[in-house]
């Protein structure tokens, strides 16, 4: 799952051009397109670096990711009714600090990826419409497989932005929903929040 | 070769039995808050018991028994043997892709099979891959999902782990079909049975810190099992899950 999720992570890194608050006017397909090519010139310049540094790596790859996502509307799914009561900022801390648990968690293994791995962007496929969309991938590993990753986009008013990772099928949101909304429930958001910050100390590799 | 003789196997079935039995009467009946799924978990309370054996199987045993594998095989080698199991997975394969009626693809897992077992050492050497030959995992379960069993109950079996029903019963016709099995049935010989279960279970030792580190390993392993399955029987393009449902309640 880590080496999987790295992959989805490598392709959402770069992009740096882009601002939080600037409109983003290419489509999902592009966004991928660029941000992929952009993370394997960065990766590869900077290897020894990242290796010796992962903090510095976790913090390119916050940098660079969190303008190409939605983690906000990513924690109302993941929340779903036991984030109703929630107020605007404690969906902020909360979304922060799990995106930011992701990144730290999984970037330090973007480093196997090298530019021996290829991305193919799948052709559009299902279900698409003017708001919602998917860009499907397969991530060529250097043994040959081919490891899919999807991801679902949405459009906000900064422009098409992705909320959820699928990784072989299994979808960030859909999974993430089941062990953290039940206890979002049974602590409030609050308490939950701060676990997962606190935990997030363990994750530092 | 060691052989595990059928006396021998009675033996081991019979304690087994009662080693479930006792862990079925004893299994830890707390469990954090979860999320339930009636519809496809109605079986939850009896999967969570099994769960807890296998789980307790896998640490005691399974898992350092992996572990061990890994630490002695070296990365390559253990692909190579990965690749090798694979490779002989193809009657399964071909005979689902027929099944589903994908005959083109059927054709292009012969060729893959064809070329893997002569030029690829017995399928220690995954050419196809690198050749860009498309590799299809097919099973009876994805067929029986195929012909309109859509929607089967999720049921973790002792030893075996997550399954659902229809699948479980695809995964019985492997005595039949899957190399593997058949010399196992048919020659009461287990070893490489075995052999490709640690191995399997040797590939999934990175998955082990994030069902440790889980809320809810249980749910974790099921959520991920289904979605899983599902991808697998629409052949890598399911439907997208019903995102603004999951605004609105569970």
């Amino acid at each position: 799952m880590k080496l999987l999720l790295s992959g989805a992570l490598f392709l959402l890194l770069g992009s740096s051009l882009a601002n939080a608050d600037a409109v983003d006017n290419r489509d999902p397909a592009t966004i991928i397109t660029e941000a992929s090519t952009q993370i394997l010139d960065l990766l590869d310049s900077h290897r020894a670096e990242y290796t010796q540094n992962p903090a510095l790596l976790a913090q390119v790859v916050r940098e660079n990711m969190l303008p190409l996502l939605d983690v906000v509307y990513s924690a109302r799914l993941v929340l779903g009714r036991a984030g109703r009561q929630a107020s605007e900022e404690q969906l902020m801390a909360f979304s922060k600090a799990l995106s930011n648990v992701l990144i730290n968690r999984y970037s330090g293994s973007l480093i196997e990826f090298s530019n021996k791995e290829r991305i193919q962007v799948m052709p559009l496929k299902g279900k698409n419409t003017d708001t919602l969309t998917r860009v499907r991938t397969r991530i060529k590993l250097a043994e040959g497989n081919a490891v899919p990753v999807d991801f679902a986009f949405h459009k906000t008013e900064t422009g098409w932005k992705i909320f959820d990772v699928t990784v072989e099928g299994i979808s960030y949101v859909i999974t993430f929903r089941n062990q953290i909304a039940p206890r979002v429930q049974a602590e409030g958001i609050e308490k939950v929040t701060e676990e997962i910050i606190a935990g997030n100390v363990t994750f530092d590799e | 070769m060691t052989h595990l003789d059928c006396n021998k196997l009675r033996q081991l079935a019979t304690k087994t039995c009662i080693a479930v039995i006792i862990m079925l009467l004893t299994a830890c009946a707390s469990h954090p808050v979860t999320m339930t799924d009636s519809e496809r978990d109605p079986w939850e309370s009896y999967n969570r018991k099994i769960h807890n054996f296998n789980m307790a199987f896998d640490r005691t045993i399974f898992r350092p028994v992996a572990k061990g594998y890994d630490y002695i095989m070296p990365d390559a080698p253990q692909r190579g043997v990965r690749n090798f199991f694979r490779n002989l997975a193809f009657p399964v394969t071909f005979l689902n892709l027929i099944l589903q009626g994908h005959f083109e693809e059927s054709v292009e897992a012969t060729g893959r099979f064809l070329l893997n077992t002569t030029v690829g050492l017995l399928g220690f050497f995954d050419i196809a891959s690198r050749d860009g030959i498309p590799y299809y995992d097919e099973d009876f379960g994805q067929t029986l999902a195929v012909w309109g069993w859509k929607d089967s109950r999720y049921i973790v079996m002792p030893f075996f782990g997550p399954y659902t029903a229809r699948d479980f019963l695809g995964r019985s016709f492997y005595g039949y079909a899957h190399p593997v099995s058949y010399y196992a049935r048919e020659h009461n010989n287990y070893l490489p049975l075995v052999a490709d279960l640690i191995t399997l279970r040797a590939s999934l030792l990175p998955f082990d810190e994030d069902i440790k580190t889980a809320h809810d390993p249980y749910t974790l392993i099921r959520d991920a099992y289904l979605q899983r399955r599902q991808f697998l029987i629409y052949d890598g393009d399911p439907p997208a899950p019903d995102y603004d449902s999951l605004l609105e309640d569970y």
